[in-house]
């Protein structure tokens, strides 16, 4: 009764075990096969659910243009739930149809697959014994390359052709360089770098199917080239010291050409007509040409007279002088000059003509001129100056100017007395007639000693005064001349011999030529 | 033929036309010249074929199966690229409703079907059996150009492409095949037929044509994987002299 009820009991957990979880197998899934060599292939399917129970997997398969079912060979040497087909049992350009049964206590799925080429399946194993070898010989450094074929494969009677492909990439970066190689089992890849680390990897394909898996990444380093750069950077340093030397030399050595080219000569400003290099060598009066614009002056006496043309400015045309400086602009001017040969004049005339005279208008200066004319002979001499310069200063009283003219020469030889060697003495014991030039030189004589009594020299001509002598003449003349302004005069009766107030009158009578172009 | 210009020119001349004959005579003698230099250049040409021929026979059979092989492979990654293209965009539903791979027209040719059994077929069998695959894919691939131009398929100008350029590859492979079955026996003469019997339309609709186009391009496929494999097994079998070919 014990071993019944413990049966029961079991039968009654062993049903109610089974009924909870155990069902017929369910169809396989996902079938795939792949074939490395192109000789053989194998395929795997997933197997569906169980049911709880052991199940059995078998596959029965058929070929095209072969007749009846066959069951797969081997269940083992591909793995789990998988078929593998030998070399026997492998038909290419043949269509397979799988069919995979699962079997279990309660029941059996299947399902079919269709493979209608394997070699659609192809998938061959990566190839083997890849080297890297750097080689650095080059301008350039390179990748040396070398790969096998995968062993299994036949390539020896041509029945499989692998192509292969490899990539490249540097250690850091991300990007690989992919390069289609072809049927040959060696690459150089140019496109690296020194100093860098650089990653390989081949794969291949048999008869354009599918592609391997990529074999071990193999690593090259390429070395960094410190000789070349050495050479290189020494080779830099050469270079740059070629025109650094040549600057040093054109500055050392040609500092003038290249003085004149940073710093050219300002130049000078340049006058029109003037020859610089004419002026450095050229004579002076080349020199005062140059500078002139080779004017042409006329000689000065020329000059004076032109002086005289160009002042003579006269309102009226009655006056009319051949001495050209009367005009009232200068008159200011030339009174003072004149004031002083006035003074003479005055001192020597007891005429009534006074400094206020000589501010008349022009007629009264006709008048004037006309009574000084008058008595001219009698009441004013002319007074001779005899001046050292040599040139003949006299007096015209109507006039306020200084008349300098060449001093004549002798004519009249009647009067002359004797002749010692280049002198001639004339006597005069008459006045001189006035009007005569009286131009005197003094110059050195060989005549007595007694210079008091000398009248006049004339060139080589001395002439003697009988008479007063003029010994104090030009103390007197000077002391008139100091009282001139105040005082009537007294008239010297003969004409002195002066010299320092002559160079007086004279430089100042040769002042006056000066203003006369500064006109107001 | 001097005669012939002034019969020509007699005919046709009349007294006050007197330039035109001349004109016709003139053409007609300037014709008559350039037919004579043609037919030297003619005849030039014959001598220089003939000795090229004569030279061709120089040409080793090494060096021919290896252009030969080299151009069944271009025809197959042709192929390949074809139909990878086509199923890129063609919706595989239930490849049992496609015809069989058994239904090619060039099934019926008898191949081996594995490597040890290739590597026992002669040289010449092997041979003819190229040239009679790629016979009989001439016109299934005039009919794939035809049809490749109006194909329903986002890729069709890429497909007629690659489809006129395997013509190309085709008629040249044929060609040099011819010229290397010359040297080779009488085995390599022998050219099985292999009809095509498919007609030049696909069909009417969209599926139809596509699921035809589709089954022509993997039976291509096979084909021309065939031809390359025999050629190479031959160009391998040649060169026992040049080891590093194989």
């Amino acid at each position: 009764m014990r071993t019944h009820l413990g049966l029961v009991m079991l039968c009654v957990m062993s049903a109610a075990g089974v009924c909870s979880s155990t069902s017929a197998p369910e169809s396989p899934r996902q079938f795939d096969c792949r074939s490395r060599e192109k000789e053989t292939f194998s395929c795997w399917w997933e197997p569906g659910s169980d049911g709880g129970l052991p199940t059995e997997y078998r596959l029965f398969y058929e070929i095209e243009n072969f007749r009846g079912v066959r069951e797969c060979p081997d269940y083992v040497s591909a793995g789990e739930n998988s078929c593998f087909f030998d070399k026997k049992h492998t038909s290419f350009w043949a269509e397979y149809i799988m069919m995979v049964v699962a079997t279990n206590a309660l029941g059996n799925a299947s399902a079919q697959f269709q493979i209608p080429d394997v070699m659609n399946y192809v998938k061959p194993d990566p190839p083997v014994n890849v080297t890297v070898v750097v080689n650095s010989s080059a301008p350039s450094p390179f990748l040396e390359i070398r790969w096998k074929s995968p062993p299994n494969v036949d390539v020896r009677t041509g029945w499989v052709t692998p192509k292969y492909e490899l990539r490249v990439k540097q250690n850091d970066s991300k990007e690989w360089k992919t390069v289609d190689i072809g049927a040959q089992t060696f690459f150089n890849f140019h496109n690296v770098e020194h100093g860098l680390l650089y990653m390989v990897q081949v794969r291949c394909n048999l008869d354009y199917g599918k592609w391997s898996e990529w074999s071990n990444t193999i690593f090259a380093k390429i070395p960094k080239h410190r000789q070349l750069e050495k050479y290189f950077w020494i080779f830099v340093f050469v270079f740059s010291l070629i025109p650094l030397l040549t600057a040093m030399y054109i500055l050392v050595l040609k500092r003038k050409v290249v003085k004149q080219c940073l710093l050219p000569p300002v130049p000078g400003p340049k006058i029109k007509g003037v020859d610089v290099h004419l002026l450095k060598s050229g004579q002076s009066e080349d020199v005062v040409n140059a500078l002139t614009g080779n004017q042409n002056f006329p000689p000065m006496a020329a000059w004076t007279e032109q002086v005289e043309d160009f002042l003579l400015v006269s309102d009226s045309d009655e006056w009319l002088l051949t001495d050209t400086f009367a005009s009232e602009e200068k008159k200011d001017i030339f009174i003072i000059a004149a004031g002083l040969h006035l003074g003479l004049e005055i001192q020597c005339g007891d005429s009534t003509v006074d400094l206020n005279t000589w501010e008349k208008t022009d007629d009264s200066k006709e008048e004037t001129k006309s009574n000084f004319l008058n008595t001219e002979p009698t009441n004013l001499p002319i007074e001779k100056q005899e001046c050292l310069s040599g040139e003949e200063v006299s007096i015209q009283p109507n006039t306020s100017y200084v008349d300098i003219q060449q001093r004549p020469t002798l004519t009249d030889y009647s009067r002359v007395k004797e002749v010692n060697g280049d002198t001639i003495l004339i006597l005069n014991e008459e006045e001189i007639p006035h009007g005569s030039d009286a131009v005197k030189l003094k110059r050195e004589v060989s005549v007595p000693d007694d210079y008091s009594r000398v009248k006049e020299v004339n060139s080589d001509v001395v002439f003697l005064e009988k008479g007063d002598s003029a010994d104090g003449c030009c103390k007197k003349k000077e002391d008139h001349y100091t009282d001139w302004t105040n005082q009537k005069p007294i008239m010297p009766h003969d004409s002195e011999l002066s010299k320092g107030f002559c160079s007086k009158m004279i430089a100042n009578g040769y002042v006056d030529s000066v203003p006369s172009f500064s006109v107001k | 033929m001097g005669a012939k210009c002034s019969k020509r020119a007699k005919k046709t001349a009349t007294g006050p036309r007197r330039r035109r004959r001349r004109n016709r005579l003139r053409t007609c003698r300037t014709d008559e010249r350039t037919m004579a230099q043609r037919r030297i250049s003619g005849g030039k040409l014959f001598i220089t074929a003939v000795y090229l021929v004569a030279m061709c026979r120089a040409v080793p059979v090494n060096d021919l199966l290896d252009r030969a092989s080299q151009r069944s492979d271009k025809m197959h990654s042709l192929s390949t690229l074809l139909t990878q293209e086509m199923d890129s965009h063609f919706p595989p539903y239930g490849r049992m409703q496609m015809p069989r791979p058994a239904d090619c027209h060039t099934s019926i040719l008898q191949t081996p079907n594995d490597k040890e059994q290739a590597l026992q077929v002669s040289e010449s069998d092997l041979m003819s059996l190229a040239r009679s695959l790629l016979r009989g894919w001439v016109d299934p691939l005039a009919v794939l150009s035809t049809n490749a131009i109006t194909l329903p398929h986002p890729a069709k100008s890429s497909i007629s492409s690659k489809i006129q350029e395997l013509q190309e590859h085709s008629k040249s492979l044929a060609d040099g095949l011819d010229i290397l079955s010359g040297k080779m026996g009488p085995a390599a003469q022998t050219i099985s037929f292999l009809p095509y019997t498919g007609g030049t339309d696909l069909g009417q609709d969209r599926v139809t044509i596509l699921n035809k186009f589709n089954f022509l391009l993997s039976c291509l496929r096979r084909d021309s994987h065939k031809i390359d494999s025999f050629l190479k097994v031959l160009r391998c079998r040649a060169a026992k002299l040049q080891p590093e070919l194989c």
